[in-house]
C-alpha cells in the first residue's frame, strides 16, 4: 500500500535542497521567541540556582554606581587572610607575587634610566656638556639640582646634627630620627619640584594615611564543617599605613602596554597561604586609597614607606638574615603598591568581573634613613578570582631596585658621601607626569 | 584563636586588632580589683636607756621580741632599675632662689593678661595692616583658592578615614597639614619659601628676670617653621617708642606667678633647640594644635597664653643668640604663631623690642592678636534636623574665605 511504502534513502537526501532554493536570496527571518528563555531557578536548593544567584549578583554590581559597587563588594564579612606588607615571613615576596599575580622585573623602567651615557645620547640638551660634568635629570636645570642636593644635605643635618635630641628609646629610633627627616624630605622635594611638574601643586599630600584593599584569589576545599567538601574562594585583605603619600588628580601614564605583560612570569606557590605564615581574621572589608570617593585627587603618584626598627638591616644582620632584607623591601613595595593601585582601580569602577581597561601606575620609595629602594608598579588586571582568572593572560608588573645608600655618615656637621644618583632618582620619581 | 591575636600584633607592628578584649590566662587571681591602700608600718618607739631585745641573733621570729633594725644597705654598683634620686637640696643644680617655669602643660589662670605682664608686652587687637593688605592682594593667592581650601577642609573632616568621621585630634592635624601644603605650593611663584624648613619636637629653653623673680620657658610645644632670613619688623621706631607710655595691666591680688611651676633645681639656659651652625637660625611661625597633648586640655584663653609664651620664648632665645643679654634691640625680632582646634584659628604676630624685662617701665614688646577666627561654621556628616526641619545641612557649611587669606598672609610674610 502507498502509505506503507518506505521512502527511498536517496529521496530523503534531496529534501533539504528544495527548501534552500526558495530562500536563497533572503536572510533567515529572526524568529521571535514565543517563550521566555529557560534559565535555572533562583530560589531552588540546587547548584544551578546558586549559579544563577551569583550571576544576578554580578549583574547587579555591574549596573550600580561606584560607591554602591564598593559597598556591595565589601558588604559580607567572612574569614580572610590579613596580608601585612611589612612581614617577618621568609621569602615573602614570592608568596605575595603569587597572591597578587605580579611579575617582578629587576631595575626600573626605561623612563628612570640611571645610566648617564644613555641619557646624554638621547637628550640633545645635554650634548653641549663635557663628559665629566655633573649630569642631571632631563627637564631640571643643573642649578635647581644643586639646590635640591643642598636641601637634602641640610635636612639630613637637621635631624642628625643640629637638633638637640635625646638618645632614642628602644625600637623608637626610626620614628624619632628618620620619620621627621623623611617628612621634611618629601615636603621639601615636592615644593621645589612643583614648577617642573604641574600635577604637584594640585596634588594632595597625606601624612600617615591608610590604604586598604580586599580581593579574592584561588580557592580551597573546606575541610570541616557543614560546608565540608565545597569550594571556598580565599579572601585577602591588606591594611597598610605608609609614612606619607602624594595623590594626584590625573593618572600617571603606563610604563609598558597591557599586552607586554602577557609574557611575564609569576611564581606559583603550591602551598596554602597559611603556611607562609598568614593568619585569618574576620572584620570590616575596606577598600581605601587614602581618601574617600568624593576626593578629586583619586589617582596615586608616590608613596613613601619607613622600615620599622624590627626589620632594620642591622637587626636582621644580627639574626643572620641579611639576605631577607631585600626580600622584605620587595614584599613591602609589592603589597603596598598593589593595594594602592587596586583601590584606585576600584574607585574608577573596575572590579573582579569588570577588568581594567587602562593600566594603573604608582611609585613607592622605601627607606630606613640611609638606604633607599625605589619601586614602580603597573596594575594590569584586577580579575584575580578563580572564575575570572582562568583565561586572563594579563599580569601585574613590579619594577624595583636594590637598596641604594643615600649618604655614608654624618660627621662634625657635614654629610659624608652623598650619592647623587639616589637624589636624581628621587627627583625623577617626583617629576613623573603624564 | 585568641592566642593568634597576640602573635598578630607583633606581625605588622601597629596592626593589632582591638576587636576582642585582651585575655590573660597566665594568672588565676582577680586582676581588676582595687589596689588596697598602703599599710603604714608600726611606729617604733625609742626609749632612751632601754635596750630593745630583738630576735636578730636568733635568726627567726620569736613572739614577744622586737623587730631588729638593720643599717640601710647601699648597692656598691650602679643599677639603673633601682635608682633613688637624692632629695632636692642635695642635687648639684640646687639654688636657693626659686625659678618659675612655664611648660607646655601649664594652664595660666589669667591667660593672656598674665602672659602680657610676664613678658612686658602691649596687646593690639587685630592683625597689623601690612599683613591685612598682603592678604588682600591678588598676586598672593593660590589659583582656585576657595575651592581648594574647601576640598582641604572636606578631606580633613570627612574623607580621611574608613570610618564615618575622623576624630578631633586627627582632623585638626590633617587640616593644618593640608593648609600648609596649599600655602607651600606657591613656592614656584615665591622662591623665598624654599628657604624655610619645618621642625617638630624641638625643646625650647629661655630664661629671663622680671622684677625679683626668675622665669623660664621649657618644653616641646608645636610645629616650628624656621627660615634662613629674619622676618621684617612690623612696627616702626615711632610706635616702638610710643609703647613706653603704655601701662601693663596687673591683676592684684592674684600674683603673676600663679600656675607656674616653682622649682629650686634648675639650670639657667637659653637654647633654641638647635645647636651649632644651623642654616635656618630665624624662627618664622609656630603652629599649635589644641589636641596635641591628650593629657592637657586647655581652654581658649589658656591656649592663647601658651601660644604667646612660646612665641616669646623663641624670640627671646634668638635675640640672646644674636645680640647678647639685657639690651633694647635696634632690630626687633618678629615671630608669628597660629593656633587651631580644627575649626577656630588664633593668629598672633609678636615683636620683641627689648630683652630688658626687669622693670615695669620702658619700651615694651608688642603683640598683634586676632582671636577666635572661624574657618567654617559646620562640617557635619549627617544633617542636623530639629522638629523635622533641616537646621544645618550635611557637608561643609559657612565657609569663610578671609580666614585662609590671613593664614596665607602670615605664611607669605617675609617671602613676598
Amino acid at each position: 500500500m502507498a502509505a506503507r511504502t518506505r521512502l527511498p534513502l536517496l529521496f530523503s537526501k534531496n529534501l533539504p535542497p528544495f527548501k534552500n532554493q526558495k530562500l536563497a536570496h533572503t536572510e533567515a527571518a529572526v524568529k521571535e521567541p514565543t517563550y521566555p528563555p529557560i534559565v535555572p531557578s533562583l530560589t531552588a536548593k540546587s547548584k544551578s540556582a546558586r549559579g544563577r544567584q551569583v550571576e544576578d549578583h554580578v549583574k547587579k554590581i555591574c549596573a550600580s554606581p561606584v560607591d554602591e559597587k564598593l559597598s556591595l563588594i565589601t558588604r559580607i564579612q567572612r574569614k580572610k587572610f590579613v596580608v601585612y606588607p611589612q612581614t617577618f615571613a621568609r621569602n615573602a615576596d614570592r608568596w605575595y607575587q603569587h597572591f597578587t599575580k605580579t611579575a617582578y622585573i629587576p631595575g626600573l623602567p626605561e623612563r628612570f634610566a640611571l645610566d648617564p651615557e644613555k641619557r646624554t645620547g638621547v637628550e640633545k640638551e645635554e650634548s653641549s656638556l663635557p663628559a665629566g660634568a655633573q649630569t642631571t635629570v632631563p627637564g631640571v636645570e643643573i642649578d635647581a639640582f644643586a639646590d635640591i642636593r643642598s636641601l637634602v644635605t641640610r635636612m639630613i643635618l637637621q635631624e642628625h646634627w643640629h637638633m638637640k635630641k635625646r638618645k632614642p628609646f628602644l625600637y623608637r629610633e626610626q620614628e624619632q630620627m628618620v620619620g621627621p627627616f623623611l617628612r621634611n624630605l618629601v615636603t621639601g622635594l615636592t615644593y621645589s619640584l612643583a614648577k617642573y611638574n604641574p600635577l604637584l601643586p594640585l596634588s594632595s599630600l597625606d601624612i600617615d594615611p591608610q590604604v586598604n584593599f580586599y580581593w579574592r584569589r584561588g580557592q580551597r576545599i573546606i575541610p570541616k564543617g557543614h560546608r565540608r567538601g565545597r569550594q571556598e574562594p580565599t579572601r585577602f585583605q591588606i591594611d597598610d599605613q605608609p609614612h606619607s603619600q602624594i595623590r594626584i588628580t590625573q593618572q600617571l601614564p603606563q610604563f609598558t602596554s597591557l599586552e607586554a605583560s602577557y609574557a611575564a612570569e609569576v611564581p606559583e606557590v603550591a602551598f596554602a597561604p597559611n603556611l607562609m605564615p598568614l593568619f585569618r581574621r574576620q572584620y570590616d572589608n575596606n577598600i581605601f586609597t587614602g581618601a574617600k570617593l568624593p576626593d578629586p585627587a583619586c589617582y596615586g603618584h608616590t608613596q613613601f614607606h619607613l622600615v620599622p626598627d624590627r626589620y632594620h638591616r642591622d637587626r636582621m644582620a644580627r639574626q643572620q638574615q641579611s639576605d631577607q632584607v631585600e626580600v622584605f623591601l620587595r614584599a613591602n613595595g609589592l603589597a603596598s603598591l598593589f593595594a594602592w593601585t587596586g583601590a584606585q582601580a576600584m574607585y574608577q569602577g573596575f572590579w573582579n568581573h569588570e577588568d581594567v581597561t587602562r593600566p594603573f601606575v604608582s611609585q613607592a620609595v622605601i627607606t630606613d634613613g640611609q638606604f633607599f629602594s625605589f619601586f614602580c608598579y603597573q596594575l594590569n588586571t584586577v580579575a584575580l578570582s578563580v572564575e575570572t582568572d582562568a583565561n586572563n593572560p594579563r599580569k601585574n608588573l613590579l619594577w624595583g631596585t636594590e637598596s641604594l645608600r643615600l649618604y655614608e655618615s654624618v660627621q662634625d656637621g657635614a654629610v659624608v658621601g652623598l650619592n647623587d644618583d639616589v637624589v636624581k632618582l628621587l627627583v625623577q620619581f617626583l617629576v613623573n607626569q603624564p | 584563636k585568641l592566642l593568634d591575636l597576640r602573635r598578630l600584633s607583633t606581625h605588622g607592628g601597629a596592626m593589632a586588632s582591638h576587636l576582642q578584649a585582651r585575655r590573660h590566662f597566665a594568672v588565676s587571681r582577680c586582676l581588676t580589683a582595687k589596689v588596697p591602700p598602703e599599710r603604714k608600718p608600726r611606729e617604733r618607739v625609742e626609749i632612751p636607756g632601754l635596750e630593745m631585745v630583738t630576735y636578730g641573733e636568733r635568726m627567726h621570729y620569736v613572739p614577744g621580741l622586737s623587730k631588729p633594725v638593720h643599717p640601710q644597705w647601699e648597692r656598691d654598683y650602679k643599677d639603673p632599675r633601682h635608682y633613688r634620686s637624692p632629695p632636692a637640696h642635695e642635687m648639684p643644680l640646687y639654688k636657693e632662689k626659686p625659678c618659675y617655669v612655664y611648660n607646655q602643660r601649664t594652664s595660666a589662670l589669667e591667660g593672656v593678661r598674665q602672659a602680657l605682664w610676664l613678658t612686658k608686652t602691649k596687646l593690639i587687637c587685630g592683625l597689623p595692616p601690612q599683613l591685612l593688605s598682603l592678604a588682600e592682594s591678588p598676586a598672593n593667592q593660590i589659583p582656585d583658592q576657595d575651592e581648594r581650601v574647601q576640598n582641604a577642609i572636606k578631606h580633613a573632616r570627612f574623607w580621611d578615614t574608613t570610618e564615618e568621621r575622623p576624630g578631633k585630634e586627627k582632623y585638626s592635624n590633617t587640616l593644618l597639614l593640608n593648609l600648609l601644603h596649599l600655602c607651600a605650593t606657591l613656592q614656584s611663584s615665591h622662591p623665598a619659601i624654599g628657604r624655610r624648613i619645618l621642625a617638630e619636637k624641638y625643646s625650647l629653653a629661655a630664661t629671663w628676670k622680671r622684677g625679683e623673680d626668675l622665669f623660664q620657658i621649657r618644653g616641646q610645644n608645636g610645629l616650628l617653621q624656621n627660615c634662613m632670613d629674619p622676618l621684617p619688623e612690623v612696627s616702626g621706631k615711632q610706635e616702638v617708642g610710643d609703647t613706653a607710655d603704655h601701662v601693663l595691666e596687673t591683676f592684684y591680688p592674684v600674683s603673676p606667678t600663679i600656675d607656674l611651676q616653682k622649682v629650686n633645681v634648675y639650670k639657667e639656659m637659653n637654647c633654641s633647640g638647635f645647636r651649632g651652625d644651623y642654616p635656618y637660625p630665624h624662627a618664622h611661625t609656630l603652629y599649635f594644635l589644641e589636641g596635641a597633648d591628650p593629657r592637657c586640655k586647655l581652654r581658649p584663653e589658656q591656649f592663647r597664653a601658651k601660644m604667646f609664651m612660646f612665641t616669646f620664648g623663641n624670640a627671646l632665645v634668638r635675640a640672646h643668640n644674636l645680640y647678647g643679654p639685657q639690651r633694647v634691640l635696634d632690630r626687633p625680632v618678629t615671630v608669628q604663631a597660629v593656633g587651631t582646634n580644627g575649626r577656630i584659628f588664633q593668629f598672633m604676630v609678636f615683636q620683641l623690642n627689648t630683652t630688658d624685662l626687669s622693670g615695669d617701665d620702658g619700651i615694651k614688646n608688642q603683640v598683634w592678636l586676632d582671636e577666635d577666627v572661624e574657618l567654617y561654621d559646620f562640617a557635619k556628616v549627617r544633617p542636623l534636623i530639629k522638629k523635622k526641619q533641616v537646621k544645618v545641612p550635611a557637608g561643609l557649611a559657612g565657609y569663610k574665605p578671609e580666614t585662609f587669606s590671613k593664614f596665607l598672609a602670615l605664611y607669605l610674610h617675609g617671602a613676598v
